[in-house]
């Protein structure tokens, strides 16, 4: 800033009286008798205010910096000249060089640097270190003779294929530039001498901003140009002796079809001038396509979902890790959460689901048997994986359960934050995401007799409860599906009938006469699921669907208890037997709900 | 852009720069910018239009700023440029662009600081003598570029005999040791770094729409036309004319003293009065001065979507706010609509403002045809590269929400391909986009390779120019 002294000093204006210097300097004393804080922004110690903090914060350090490096008198420049050696001509330029200390001193000043120019003998530096981007490109070449004997063409003069190559030697290969620059005149001789020929008429051209169009395209000129260096690498490097690089070269070369490139250009050309309506019309497909291939998706993903959970988990975990790995309640808890989240996405998949997924549901059923096998095989191995998982990241030390339970130690996944009560936690745990499905759940609790409220929620309880509404959100999400099927299979029955009573097309075919019946069958089993205990409902289900198998083939019969592992190998096999496997494995699953049912209540 | 430490040399191939202390040589239709490749900025920007006298002592010619500005008798202000984008007067343009060198690059080694035209111009007459005394002693040096090496940029679709002619005057007059020309596209591709794209210079007396692949122009397909700056100068003017009551144009050396009135109310100035007073051409060129400040501080183009005149487009711009102008004189107004007026000619031929003098300009020389145009001669492989790299250059494309409209009309015309506009923000690189790129390029090490020296103009004379700057 400047002051009213400076101001005063560039207008030439005398200087204010000394008194009144000295008063601006008295009022300035007077006005800061703080102390400065040393150290601290002059920012930072205006916001202290008045009254400097009573602790001094900051550490008081003295910055010094770095000496200048005293390296002797200034280096001298010199305007160097030099020569580059990627030209012919020896044209002298000069660009600025520190002054070699070898070099004989010359004298100072600015005449020196004059005089280096105009007697440009000193010593001028040879400048190679721009070489290496001097490139110039390979060029097929050919001799008279040759031209003669392989190279002719009833299209193509000699000197016009000498231009050809110049040009492309000019414009490395760039065939658009090529294109654009080619511009042969018959009768000179090549495009050097074309100005001293017809100097006027060359001129004219270039003058023209708009060239005339020119008969030869892109492809003729290409064609030629492949073709003459196809046939030069033939008579050069014979056909067998070519290595596999310069084979492939060969082969581009020779096959080029400039008819082929054409259209493709052409093609290329119209699909880039598409209106806008066109390209919006275009954008539409693709998302409906998108749209349809993620329904499509979404609804493979599902039924797959179901047919996961329909299986019957325990089952394959003890086959792949054993009972043992259940035991602690770790791994249970674990098995829990998975299972847990499992339904949950499930939920989310069905609430996104739309009408049509869910009519489709029959055709997909019948098809998509085979892959949902493969489906929860893998399914098995995540569970395993999660599980190992699981006890991979346990603590290193471990309590034995006993020691857990007596010193009330409990481990968890992930904790929340701030304290629940225990009874909450059970509240929580009968909503469900939509209304309906609560009070399903409440009326299932009713049934089996489990209390409004549960007098000691200790999180035993709660994890026994837990497990119990998931087993009864199963249960319901059986009995929706149970329903499902129902209807589906009133509906195909209806048809059925009505082919049959229609004409003889109905008696036609056993073989797809089973699939509704077979179907018919398993929600009857189904229905009773959730009310009847664990035995008669096998009972149940074996009976039925003897009946259902005895229409179709009896193969499935035997094997009804059995694990899945033979059906997976069966199913593929035929797919006449497909509807009564799908049956079969359905009552297997629905076998294992009903265990599963059981051994709650023995729990209980 | 001087980052370097300037005590040491840089690290060999950090940039693959080596400068020969070349100097750059831009000219356009409204101003020359000159300076030593390496810099960021030409440090010499002249106004092409220069100043004549026919008085009986003599004719006398008058360059720079400073000089061209200052109201004289019978002065009058011409341009060497012809109508169509190519140099006409040449004895002339090779004094402006010589004064453009040596007023500010090379001139002022003479030393006398009043006469190296750094510090005349504040008294009225003496800017003439000054003028005079400077090209003297230029004269009586031997020659202005002994020193330096000369990169020149050309319109893309110079003519043979005008390239000559180039190479004639810095060789013969100007004793460059060596030479190049280079087309203003290609530079101001490499001003935004890019080595193929297609250019849109919107200067004064012409637009051009020029290919570029691998830093060569598609001759094919470049493209102009008169609708730029010089084109909206004239539409704003029609409109002024036209609108009622007619807005007056005042330059500023017509006004003495003014007051303030209120918008709309005719203006309260005292004016000068002249003798002998400066001629048509004069006026003409001050009056241009008012316009290009109207033009930046007015003018609107239309953002689209759509052109200004379709559906309810216009409404919408009526009832965006308007923008303020006062005249030298003190006239003022809001404009409105208008001011989307003015420029909307550059992309619909119907919009554009009429009368005898300014014919209804084709459609064929509107931007978007300009550019499909060019597209259309380009190999049907190279126009989705050439696509991507659209770079927006010349001084008239600073005309507010220019960009947009250009991207818009792009989009619409070639909505399958992947269009991306370069329009540098910075004022400056916009304006002198072809310079920045003439002086990366001859700073460049292997650049030197590309020179024509003297020695080759002598062995091959003017018409190496041909074979050598493709
Ligand atoms: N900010 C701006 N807004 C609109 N037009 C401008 C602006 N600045 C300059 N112009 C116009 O740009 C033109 C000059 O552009 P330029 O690219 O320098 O032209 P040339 O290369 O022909 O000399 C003039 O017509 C001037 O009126
Ligand atoms: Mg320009």
């Amino acid at each position: 800033m400047a002051s009213g002294r400076d101001v005063r000093d560039m207008l030439g204006l005398p200087m204010g009286g000394d008194g009144q210097k000295s008063a601006v300097q008295k009022r300035a004393k007077a006005a800061a008798p703080v102390r400065r804080i040393q150290g601290v922004a002059r920012e930072v110690a205006a916001l202290y205010g008045e009254r400097p903090p009573p602790v001094a914060v900051y550490e008081e350090k003295k910055a010094y910096r770095a000496k200048r490096q005293n390296q002797g008198p200034a280096k001298k420049w010199v305007q160097q000249p030099f020569v580059n050696e990627a030209r012919g001509d020896g044209l002298v330029l000069k660009h600025w060089r520190r002054k070699p200390t070898t070099a004989p001193p010359v004298q100072d000043g600015e005449d020196t640097l004059m005089k280096d120019g105009e007697s440009a003998e000193p010593h001028v530096e040879k400048s190679t270190d721009f070489l290496k981007y001097s490139i110039q490109v390979d060029l097929p070449t050919f001799t008279d003779e040759e031209y003669d004997a392989y190279l002719r063409s009833d299209d193509w003069s000699r000197e016009e294929t000498d231009y050809l190559f110049e040009v492309v030697k000019d414009y490395s290969y760039r065939w658009a530039v090529i294109w654009d620059r080619y511009d042969y005149q018959p009768g000179s001789r090549s495009h050097l001498t074309q100005e001293t020929d017809n100097a006027d008429a060359g001129r004219a051209m270039a003058a023209l901003p708009f060239a005339p169009t020119k008969q030869r395209t892109v492809e003729d000129l290409k064609a030629r140009f492949y073709h003459i260096s196809a046939k030069l690498m033939k008579l050069r490097i014979p056909e067998m002796q070519m290595d596999a690089e310069q084979y492939t070269l060969y082969e581009t070369l020779s096959k080029f079809n400039p008819e082929l490139e054409g259209n493709r250009k052409l093609l290329a050309a119209a699909l880039m001038n598409r209106s806008m309506d066109e390209v919006k019309e275009e954008e539409f497909l693709l998302a409906e396509l998108q749209r349809i291939n993620m329904a499509a998706n979404r609804l493979d993903a599902e039924r797959e979902e179901l047919r996961a959970r329909l299986e019957h988990p325990s089952a394959n975990q003890q086959v792949s890790a054993g009972l043992a790995s259940f035991t602690s309640s770790q791994a249970l808890q674990a098995l829990f959460s998975q299972l847990f989240a499992q339904d949950r996405s499930k939920k989310r998949a069905s609430g996104g689901g739309t009408g049509p997924s869910r009519i489709s549901l029959n055709t997909n059923d019948l098809i998509q048997t085979p892959s949902s096998a493969n489906a929860q095989l893998s399914a098995a191995a995540r569970r395993q994986s999660m599980a190992t998982n699981q006890s991979a990241q346990t603590p290193m030390r471990t309590l034995s359960p006993q020691q857990e339970h007596r010193y009330n130690v409990s481990t968890h996944d992930r904790l929340t934050s701030g304290v629940t009560f225990g009874s909450d936690k059970l509240l929580k745990m009968r909503q469900a995401k939509s209304n309906v499905q609560t009070q399903k759940i409440a009326a299932a609790l009713a049934e089996l007799g489990v209390s409004e409220v549960i007098p000691l929620p200790t999180s035993k309880v709660a994890d026994v409860f837990e497990q119990l509404i998931g087993k009864v959100g199963k249960l319901l999400d059986v009995r929706k599906v149970r329903e499902k099927e129902e209807g589906e299979s009133r509906v195909l029955a209806q048809m059925k009938e009505r082919r049959g009573s229609s004409g003889a097309l109905g008696g036609e075919s056993g073989g797809t006469s089973v699939e509704p019946q077979g179907k018919h069958e398993i929600p009857d089993s189904a229905e009773q699921t959730p009310g009847l205990d664990g035995e008669g409902d096998e009972d149940n289900d074996n009976d039925e669907d003897g009946d259902g198998d005895g229409d179709g083939d009896a193969e499935g019969e035997e094997d009804d208890e059995d694990a899945e592992g033979e059906e997976d190998s069966r199913v593929p096999s035929e797919t006449v037997s497909r509807a009564a496997s799908t049956a079969h494995k359905r009552s297997a699953s629905v076998l294992s709900q009903g265990s599963v049912q059981s051994s709650k209540r023995a729990r209980k | 852009m001087n980052t370097l430490n300037s005590s040491s040399a840089p690290a060999a191939g950090e940039y693959a720069g080596d400068e020969v202390a070349a100097i750059v040589l831009d000219p356009g239709y409204s101003s020359i910018r000159a300076g030593f490749a390496g810099e960021d900025v030409p440090k010499s920007v002249c106004p092409s239009f220069y100043g004549h006298i026919d008085s009986d002592s003599g004719s006398q010619y008058l360059y720079g700023e400073n000089a061209i500005h200052t109201p004289a008798s019978n002065l009058q202000i011409k341009n060497y440029w012809g109508s169509d984008g190519i140099v006409e007067d040449w004895d002339t343009a090779a004094k402006v662009w010589e004064y453009a060198i040596t007023s500010r690059l090379t001139g002022a080694r003479a030393g006398d600081p009043a006469k190296n035209g750094l510090n005349d111009g504040t008294k009225e007459n003496g800017n003439g003598d000054a003028m005079e005394v400077d090209m003297e002693t230029i004269e009586n040096q031997e020659k202005p570029l002994e020193e330096s090496p000369l990169l020149m940029t050309e319109p893309g679709w110079n003519p043979t005999k005008a390239r000559e002619k180039a190479i004639e005057i810095a060789m013969e007059e100007w004793g460059t040791p060596a030479f190049y020309l280079q087309k203003t596209g290609v530079l101001a591709a490499f001003a935004s770094g890019k080595a193929s794209g297609i250019i849109i210079d919107v200067g004064a007396s012409h637009t051009s729409v020029t290919p570029v692949l691998d830093g060569m122009v598609l001759k094919k397909g470049v493209q102009k036309s008169p609708l730029a700056g010089n084109f909206v100068s004239n539409q704003i003017r029609l409109g002024f004319k036209q609108s009622q009551p007619e807005i007056p144009l005042t330059p500023h050396y017509l006004v003495k003293s003014k007051t303030p009135v209120d918008a709309g109310m005719p203006a309260q100035a005292v004016y000068k009065t002249f003798d002998i007073p400066p001629t048509d051409s004069f006026r003409h060129y001050q009056e241009e001065r008012v316009l290009t400040e109207y033009k930046e501080s007015v003018v609107e183009i239309w953002p689209g979507p759509g052109r200004l005149s379709n559906g309810t487009n216009e409404e919408i711009a009526k009832n965006t706010p308007g923008r303020p102008f006062e005249m030298p004189d003190g006239w003022n107004q809001v404009f409105g609509v208008d001011r989307f007026r003015a420029a909307e000619g550059l992309f619909d031929a119907n919009a554009a403002l009429t009368d005898d003098a300014n014919p209804r300009p084709k459609d064929e020389h509107t931007l978007p045809r300009l550019v499909q145009a060019a597209v259309q001669q380009v190999d049907a492989d190279q126009r989705p590269l050439l696509l991507q790299n659209i770079v927006v250059t010349g001084g008239s494309t600073l005309l507010y929400k220019l960009g947009d409209r250009l991207n818009y009309e792009i989009n619409a015309l070639y909505p399958s391909t992947r269009n991306k506009l370069i329009a540098p923000g910075p004022v400056v690189e916009r304006k002198y986009a072809a310079w920045i790129g003439g002086s990366i390029l001859a700073s460049l090490g292997s650049f030197h390779q590309l020179w024509i020296s003297r020695k080759e103009y002598e062995e091959h004379g003017a018409n190496i120019v041909e074979k050598r700057c493709r």
